[in-house]
């Protein structure tokens, strides 16, 4: 069979075509990997021991931030992508970085939040539901830590190398990524914080 | 300067922040539980095809139907996975 060649240059190779496959054969594989960690929260979340329930221990404030900053980093990342699907490469670079910034963003109110739970005596040993919240919200924050060291590294290749075949191939990849942690995080925000504080 | 933000990309983003905010509704506003499932499940469903077809552009190459196999197979294994333990362990039904 011959090979599109009228797609978006980062598909223009059967084997670049390839690793996006296989890459949302991995999303796969990640959606059921967070569907059991959200599998062990629903059913210890009522477990609260001696610890504190939902309703004393999250605040909407830091939760509507992380939100913001994972949405507009989504949104960046995408016009990212469009950039480098136009061949330029400042606009490209100057989102990804935008991008970035908004994920650091994140992941320090993340941090701060983690900190003020364990000085508020709610750590992952104290109670059922706060183990399995602080594993559910500890993976997506790997995931999105782990982003940043990738992003940043495709981020200095494209500056290296330019857009060609195999720049825009990485970047788009890390781009399904970084807006599948996105997706991720809008079921954390409804079905942990959101259901939580109802 | 206009050309970097496409009408499409804009328009998703401020949907998405919209449906964050109905989402924050459930939050704010009393209501029975169903009720506020229901809007949390279907604001979260709207944003996860949002990112999906618009940004992640999952429909834009002809192997766009195992895509749609793949991650719908994906949604399988995890909705079992969930609402079987749920089943088992906390409604008591199975």
């Amino acid at each position: 069979m011959k090979h599109d060649t009228s797609l978006a240059l980062e598909y223009r190779t059967e084997e670049n075509e390839n690793r996006i496959l296989g890459f949302w054969l991995f999303l796969g594989a990640e959606i059921v990997l967070f569907s059991t960690l959200f599998t062990v929260f629903f059913t210890l979340s009522h477990r609260y021991g001696n610890g504190p329930t939902p309703h004393e221990l999250f605040e909407l404030k830091g939760v509507l931030w992380e939100t913001f900053l994972l949405l507009t980093s989504s949104f960046t990342c995408g016009l990212a992508i469009h950039s480098m699907r136009l061949g330029l490469k400042k606009p490209m670079m100057t989102f990804f970085i935008i991008t970035m910034l908004f994920g650091l963003g994140f992941l320090g109110v993340e941090v701060t939040e983690f900190i003020t739970y364990v000085h508020d005596g709610a750590t992952i040993q104290t109670s059922a539901f706060l183990s399995s919240l602080f594993t559910l919200l500890g993976t997506h924050g790997a995931h999105v830590t782990f982003g940043l060291l990738w992003g940043t590294a495709i981020m200095i290749q494209v500056k290296k190398y330019g857009i060609d075949e195999a720049t825009a191939n990485k970047s788009f990849i890390f781009s399904l990524y970084w807006h599948f942690l996105d997706v991720v995080w809008i079921f954390i925000f409804s079905f942990v914080y959101l259901k939580g504080l109802m | 300067m206009k050309q970097l933000f496409p009408v499409k990309h804009v328009m998703g983003y401020i949907f998405s922040l919209i449906l964050s905010l109905v989402a924050l509704a459930v939050v704010f506003f009393d209501m029975s539980f169903a009720a506020g499932m229901t809007i949390l499940l279907v604001a979260a469903a709207i944003q996860a095809s949002l990112q999906l077809f618009l940004f992640m552009h999952i429909d834009e190459t002809s192997s766009k139907k195992t895509l749609y196999l793949n991650i719908v197979y994906a949604l399988f294994v995890g909705l079992v996975t969930i609402f079987g333990s749920l089943l088992a362990m906390i409604w008591g039904i199975v």
